[in-house]
């Protein structure tokens, strides 16, 4: 998928693990898990906000476009 | 909650009802024609008494056809059965939006478009024993049965859709 999630890049730069924001968005570690490792198909606004607000970022800095080989 | 439940568990008991019932029914169609074969002197006396024609052969030969088509009828009806009570246990189970039941429900739809057919041969028993009288099958065509095997189809492609959308949400955080 050419939306790139840079969770990981974002906590290591927060010094904060998983298992903290897990806890401190109140979203389940599963759920974290499958956003950080791009198997997620969609993220909601609200957790989108979440996330921006712990980790004092934009979603930008979440989400990156990387197009395909292909051009897509 | 408590309401759905118990409607969950009277919609399996009347399908496990209904489904036992079948059997019995098929057990017993089964029996009746191959008793018709070893006992087919006993038969054979029982139609001269209940039937006032003199092409007993005809009338007898008739007579198995019908039980045939009841056997393929209760086969079919098994089969349907089998996929709803699949049906109910996944909605009781609170997943009913699966694959599984997608294609359990096309399958039951055809298995309804099989038994609305059933009436052509059962035209055809009557057309072509006509000694056999008021014990021939006398088809109907239902036009709720119809309307049935279309709203299956069509719950089948309501549950696809709703399938996707489960998986969809499913890779949602």
């Amino acid at each position: 998928m050419p939306i790139v999630v840079r969770l990981d890049d974002m906590l290591a730069r927060r010094g904060m693990s998983l298992t903290q924001l897990s806890e401190t968005v109140d979203i389940t570690l599963a759920n974290l898990s499958i956003l950080k490792t791009g198997k997620a198909k969609a993220i909601r606004f609200s957790t989108l906000e979440a996330i921006c607000d712990v980790l004092q970022c934009q979603p930008g800095d979440l989400l990156h476009h990387e197009p395909d080989a292909d051009g897509q | 909650m408590q309401n759905r439940d118990r409607l969950m568990k009277g919609a399996r008991l009347a399908v496990r009802v209904a489904w036992v019932a079948n059997r019995v029914f098929l057990a017993a169609v089964v029996l009746g024609l191959l008793c018709s074969w070893i006992f087919s002197g006993l038969f054979a006396e029982f139609l001269s008494r209940s039937f006032a024609t003199g092409d007993l052969a005809s009338v007898m030969i008739g007579m198995r056809f019908e039980i045939v088509l009841g056997i393929a009828m209760s086969v079919v009806t098994d089969r349907l059965m089998l996929a709803l009570a699949a049906i109910v246990t996944s909605a009781g189970a609170g997943d009913p939006f699966i694959a599984d039941n997608v294609r359990r429900l096309r399958y039951m739809g055809w298995c309804l478009l099989i038994l609305q057919l059933f009436i052509i041969p059962g035209y055809l028993i009557g057309i072509c024993f006509p000694g056999m009288g008021p014990a021939a099958p006398h088809p109907d065509v239902s036009i709720a049965g119809w309307i049935s095997v279309l709203m299956i189809f069509v719950l089948a492609r309501v549950f696809a859709t709703g399938s996707a959308m489960r998986d969809d949400l499913e890779g949602t955080v």
